[in-house]
């Protein structure tokens, strides 16, 4: 063992508002401190989650207070295999960004990594902690350097997005207030574990309401349709390696928070059907609009709310095979998203309007950025051998299971107009000639090194899908044991 | 004396609705930046009261155990939801500062606080 569960959080907190003053002592240490933090947090996530693995949860009970009436950590094999998968896109987006702009200077590079480290610790926060009003603050966490984040470029358009993304979070944390609130006047317990023992003593109609409130909440975080008109403005306008954050790292704690409310907290009929649902027409609205888009990085937004439309209903499915494959799933788009998102931003690098045409002919020019950027491509439409052909069978095979039959039908249909415009800008980079303006930018090392680990990656998990499926089965069945939470929060001392 | 109590229970119920209510309104309907914010703190203020309004017990007193007091836990009022509302203002104030600047930030790029002229970003 080489820590605890909280120092998840302590230790980027810390290292976040350290930042400023090491830097008046070195100027590089703003860059290297991250980078420490983010090793240090992907160290400590793969030694704990191979210790859970073997022996069981660990639930840390902070400042002597136990459940239900502390604060708690629960760190099990399903919030440690989210929490191993940030950590690792986190150091990723720490290498991919250490030079990430050659013109960026001193001072836009500590606030870039003080709010990058405050919106991982948030994301691990909100998948690490075992009470809902914690959840709430690191929800806000989050929110608060999202918004900065999303801001970063100082640009007309960029304040705009962040603005609207603003006012929806917000909204979201009204909504979460109410809901909490409401759980509160009826159990008199914040716990999430005590919560779920309790749930059943609560009035019908005050459950609704809270788990509509939730689910509003969540949903505007999670990109579920019609709560995700911020995303695609927020990634378009955000730094490229901030939009792989979002879709690797936020959006993951957000469905999170959806799943571990409807799994575990309450027990309310038909959640699992309205998972299935909103997850169906997020999917469609999503990858149809994507069809249409002209600026890349917007495509890439609007895919990736597809993707999460996916997972969605991978986990409405309701059985072990489905939430099997919505880890998978959660896995496989946050690395091979993350790597369309940093291969994409230096595809459209000096382009001011980063339509999707200025990509034209750029693989003979950026072979190796063009490369990654077709890989991410076909692994994310679900081509074997590549990752994302594992994680889509997979989802289709929970469906047949449970003879969801419309289900795959619409799935596989929705599959065509994502290859449709993948394909589209793939042929555009190899296929068509560039254009007289477009220059191409040359990566810089650390970029290349970082899009070259996670193309690798999505080759081994393709060639070897059993590496990982191990691990996902404990996570979902760990998901699954209700009973078993329960019991461990409330046990531990 | 109880049914008064009851009014004023209610009373304060229906005005924290009233604010959340009042908050919206103004933050889905108005079309300058600034009155969105101040919608936006609104609804904030009314769930802070109904939060606060909920852990009250009538006749209650301070939850601090002082002299006099050190076994009249059960007529002490709920400390959480005052502990939860002083959290929850904290972030309602950074999420409104925020907000601000980011609105002088729109209004130094576009000249005009009305969100009908600002939409270069569409679906």
């Amino acid at each position: 063992m080489v820590g605890t569960p909280v120092l998840f959080i302590a230790i980027p907190l810390l290292a976040a508002f350290l930042i400023p003053l090491l830097g008046m002592i070195w100027k590089e240490l703003v860059r290297i401190i991250p980078g420490l933090v983010l090793a240090y947090m992907l160290v400590l996530s793969v030694s704990l989650l191979s210790y859970v693995l073997e022996n069981g949860p660990i639930v840390e009970v902070l400042s002597g207070w136990a459940p239900p009436i502390g604060i708690n950590l629960v760190f099990s094999a399903f919030s440690g295999f989210l929490v191993t998968l940030m950590s690792f896109l986190g150091l990723i987006i720490w290498i991919y960004s250490y030079r990430f702009k050659r013109n960026v200077d001193f001072e836009p590079s500590k606030k870039y990594f003080i709010l990058l480290l405050m919106m991982i610790t948030g994301s691990i926060g909100i998948v690490l902690t075992g009470d809902i009003f914690n959840l709430f603050v690191f929800i806000e966490i989050v929110g608060i350097s999202g918004y900065a984040l999303a801001a970063f470029y100082m640009g007309r358009n960029s304040a705009e997005a962040s603005f609207k993304y603003l006012f929806m979070g917000s909204l979201a944390s009204a909504f979460l207030l109410l809901a909490i609130m409401i759980i509160y006047s009826q159990l008199g317990t914040l716990n999430m574990a005590d919560i779920a023992s309790k749930v059943h003593l609560m009035d019908p109609t005050y459950k609704v309401v809270a788990i509509i409130f939730f689910m509003a909440a969540i949903g505007i975080e999670a990109e579920i349709f019609p709560l995700n008109g911020w995303a695609p403005d927020v990634y378009t306008e955000a730094p490229g390696p901030v939009g792989a954050a979002f879709s690797g790292i936020v959006v993951k704690a957000a469905v999170y928070a959806a799943v571990r409310m409807v799994y575990t907290l309450f027990d309310v009929s038909g959640t699992y059907d309205f998972l299935l649902i909103m997850g169906l027409i997020t999917l469609i609205v999503a990858e149809t609009t994507a069809l249409r888009q002209d600026k890349l990085k917007r495509m890439l937004a609007f895919s990736s709310i597809g993707q999460m439309g996916l997972v969605l209903i991978a986990f409405g499915i309701g059985t072990l095979e489905g939430v099997f494959a919505a880890l998978f799933l959660m896995l496989n788009h946050a690395i091979t998203k993350s790597l369309l998102f940093l291969s994409g931003s230096y595809l459209v690098f000096n382009s001011k309007d980063k339509y999707i045409k200025e990509v034209n002919g750029l693989g003979k020019f950026m072979p190796i950025t063009s490369f990654l950027f077709a890989l991410g491509a076909f692994a994310i439409v679900g081509l074997p051998p590549f990752a994302g052909f594992w994680s889509k069978l997979s989802v289709l095979t929970a469906a047949a299971d449970s003879n969801l039959i419309l289900i795959i039908a619409l799935i596989l249909i929705v599959s065509v107009i994502e290859i449709v415009y993948y394909f589209r800008v793939v042929n555009r980079i190899y296929f068509f000639k560039k254009g007289e303006s477009v220059i191409p930018q040359r990566p810089t090392a650390h970029a290349l090194l970082a899009m070259i680990t996670l193309g690798a990656i999505i080759l081994i998990i393709g060639f070897y899908p059993d590496s990982i499926t191990g691990i996902l089965h404990k996570a979902s069945a760990d998901l699954m044991d209700k009973t078993k939470y329960i019991n461990d929060v409330l046990s531990a001392k | 004396m109880d049914s008064l109590y009851k009014m004023i229970e209610y009373g304060i119920y229906s005005a924290a609705i009233l604010l959340i209510l009042v908050g919206l309104y103004g933050a889905l309907t108005k079309k300058s930046l600034i009155k969105i914010v101040i919608g936006l703190s609104i609804v904030d203020a009314g769930i802070h009261l109904l939060l606060v309004s909920i852990g009250y017990l009538k006749g209650g007193t301070a939850p601090i155990f002082s002299p006099g007091y050190e076994d009249k836990a059960d007529i002490m009022v709920d400390p959480i939801p005052q502990a939860l509302v002083l959290t929850a203002i904290v972030i309602g104030f950074a999420v409104t500062a925020v907000a601000l600047s980011l609105v002088i930030r729109l209004y130094r790029h576009h000249d005009t606080l009305q969100i009908d002229d600002i939409k270069n970003l569409k679906w």
